[in-house]
């Protein structure tokens, strides 16, 4: 298994509620997992059951601890932003007191978009250096990161490669270059793609798939198909009321009802199929009956992922 | 409020800004706006940023040109349409603002106007701005409507402008472009320690490159100036419409609540909110009736009535959660158009299905 999992997927996916169900299921399974987001105002921290201000600072919040079946799974969320991030980084180079000076000045503004690009790899410094901290002896055994946006994760995760070009010398070249060997070493580090069972968020999600295969070298986890309608045999249900009651039935409200999910339900079924023939594995999460997702149904959702074994397309619906 | 409204919305004005989180179906709906506008008569511009390629496809609009390209429509309806080219648009913009043509070539040519050009934060917002603002003093067309860079912060549109300007007035670079004692421009990188350590973190070429860029950006900023507040009256005054979209989703409805407040605080008003992908309810009656009708064709041993009617009680639930999540948004925006569009079987991305949620938008 990975170190690193990036969670990444276009706005509006789910991206940031797949990140608290991976991490959750990951922690019930008695991993000691640290979630690190770049922006604090995701309600990443409420949908783990922390509070609004837990994980927002860039030391973080242990929100979970004795999870798991011999209790030895937690959940750590921390913020990490590129400001603290190049701040941290100075003091490593002995540079701790000019790092203030600057951050108060505002020239890490500037700073950073002298070389766009050298925020993000600070953060992905940063994130290299916790995944060195991974493993039996460290403090936590998975690190996921919940990735900017589609088109940011590409440009968030081209920035090392970029920068070992712009930059000619220096530490922060040696920094580019070992964040690259560790985003293409698949035994650290692997992307996760989130997408929804519809043609053009799949369409998407494979064009991002290419494109940071291509311009990073990245491998990748399994595609999480996220939002699935996994009604059981609506078809069954339509023929049903079809051929039996449909003259007899109260309303036709309760047909069209039916037809509707079933005319869904096939959509996702075959995006899903689209997907599997494409990704090797697939984990496929089921659509909750709400408009607002919260812990509780981030603790559902990640029950059925460790339940589910990849590519099982019909995960078990929650009550 | 009737949803004709809508009508009122793209007959009255200028510009149309369709703001919203990602994933909402902005782009899409920007597009449906347009048909329906060019479809009431008027001949409209739409500048899409970064759309699906299939829907990129079907208006015939691709990132080589950043001029407009007719859609083919029936019905003798004049729409346009064309994918913002950032680069290209602050290309045009430098190549307008120099002084002449050696300024225009060291500021294009320096590899630091590359990085701001196309990454640096805002200026994709600026430049849909700009391009805004030329294609609404373009004879060519009555109406331009425009989708915006999907940005967490979504008035990022309307304060890029301004935020451009504070990053080349930074008062660092102003530090750094003080002539020294004698009118000569002295930059000794060696001499300052912030300077020093910048040059160490980032490498000294980069920083060399930026202050060139500073250098010959001089003398620009004045035109830039005027040019950004052109566009800011322009996105304030009362030929600018915002219609907001979003989802039934608490995240969505969170954002774009925020963004209605942001508005109001600058005085601008929103004129029409869409509400993309909502669950349809099937009939009047509630989730708890459907459900209490299915226990009773249980208990009358009725299975198959029993389960259509657990299903309605299932649609109508989703249904339900949406409308409590949406009320504060539709509160918010009172007075405004509102358009509810209810989730289709399939994706929206060729012309008659977009033509087809104009026409619903509009009622």
């Amino acid at each position: 298994m990975s170190r690193l999992l990036v969670v990444a997927g276009k706005g509006g996916v789910g991206k940031t509620t797949v990140t608290a169900v991976m991490a959750r299921a990951s922690a019930d399974s008695g991993l000691r997992v640290l979630v690190v987001t770049l922006d604090s105002r995701t309600g990443l921290s409420e949908l783990l059951g922390g509070r609004a201000t837990d994980g927002t600072t860039y030391d973080g919040t242990t929100i979970h601890t004795g999870l798991g079946p011999n209790g030895t799974g937690s959940i750590h969320l921390r913020t990490i932003t590129a400001s603290e991030a190049l701040q941290d980084y100075l003091a490593t180079q002995g540079l701790a007191r000019l790092a203030k000076r600057l951050v108060a000045s505002g020239v890490v503004g500037v700073v950073s978009s002298a070389a766009p690009g050298i925020d993000d790899l600070l953060v992905l410094g940063k994130i290299k250096h916790l995944v060195g901290l991974t493993g039996p002896n460290g403090e936590h055994d998975l690190i996921l990161v919940d990735a900017p946006a589609a088109g940011h994760a590409i440009s968030f995760l081209q920035s090392p490669r970029a920068m070992a070009t712009t930059i000619r010398g220096g530490p922060l070249r040696s920094q580019a270059i070992e964040v690259q060997q560790m985003l293409t070493d698949p035994d650290k580090c692997r992307v996760l793609m989130v997408t929804l069972p519809e043609t053009t968020p799949v369409n998407e999600m494979l064009e991002t798939t290419e494109s940071l295969r291509e311009s990073v070298g990245v491998s990748f986890a399994p595609v999480v198909v996220n939002n699935v309608d996994v009604a059981v045999d609506m078809e069954a249900l339509v023929a049903a009321g079809e051929s039996t009651a449909r003259g007899s039935l109260p309303t036709d409200d309760l047909m069209r009802a039916a037809e509707y999910r079933a005319e869904r339900s096939a959509l996702h079924r075959t995006t899903i199929e689209r997907v599997g023939q494409i990704s090797h594995d697939v984990i496929t999460l089921p659509h909750v009956a709400t408009a607002s997702m919260d812990h509780d149904d981030v603790v559902v959702l990640a029950d059925l992922v460790r339940g589910a074994s990849p590519k099982r397309s019909r995960a078990k619906r929650p009550s | 409020m009737s949803v004709s409204d809508f009508a009122n919305v793209l007959d009255g004005s200028r510009v149309v800004v369709c703001c919203g989180s990602g994933g909402v179906g902005k782009t899409t709906t920007a597009a449906a706006l347009a048909i329906a506008a060019a479809r009431r008569g008027r001949r409209v511009v739409l500048i899409t940023i970064d759309p699906a390629k299939r829907l990129a496809d079907a208006l015939g609009v691709d990132s080589l040109s950043n001029d407009p390209a007719p859609v083919r429509l029936d019905g003798g309806a004049q729409l346009w349409a064309m994918m913002l080219d950032a680069r290209g648009t602050f290309d045009a913009v430098i190549r307008t603002q120099a002084r002449n043509e050696a300024q225009a070539e060291r500021i294009l040519n320096n590899p630091f106007y590359a990085n701001i050009a196309s990454r640096l934060s805002g200026s994709q917002e600026y430049m849909a701005a700009e391009k805004l603002f030329d294609l609404s003093n373009d004879d060519r067309f009555d109406l331009v409507v425009v989708d915006t860079p999907p940005t967490r912060e979504a008035l990022d549109f309307l304060e890029a402008p301004q935020k451009l300007m504070n990053f080349l007035d930074h008062r660092v670079y102003r530090w750094l472009m003080t002539p020294a004692r004698g009118g000569l421009k002295v930059l000794n990188i060696a001499a300052q320690p912030i300077l020093r350590t910048i040059g160490r973190v980032i490498g000294a070429d980069v920083l060399a490159d930026a202050i060139d860029f500073f250098q010959a950006f001089e003398g620009i900023e004045p035109g830039f100036v005027r040019r950004a507040g052109a566009v800011q009256s322009l996105l304030r005054s009362d030929q600018c419409r915002f219609v907001v979209v979003s989802s039934a989703r608490r995240d969505t409805v969170d954002e774009a609540v925020y963004f209605t407040n942001r508005l109001s605080e600058r005085d601008v008003t929103v004129a029409g909110l869409v509400l993309n992908r909502l669950q349809p309810s099937f009939g009047e009656g509630s989730a708890h009736s459907a459900l209490s009708a299915a226990r009773a064709a249980h208990k009358a041993g009725d299975e198959t009535l029993a389960a259509l009617q657990e299903n309605l009680a299932h649609v109508r639930r989703v249904a339900e959660a949406e409308q409590a999540v949406i009320a504060p948004l539709v509160d918010r925006v009172r007075g405004a158009a509102v358009a509810r569009i209810h989730q289709r079987a399939t994706d929206v991305h060729d012309l008659d299905t977009i033509d087809a949620l104009g026409r619903e938008i509009i009622g």
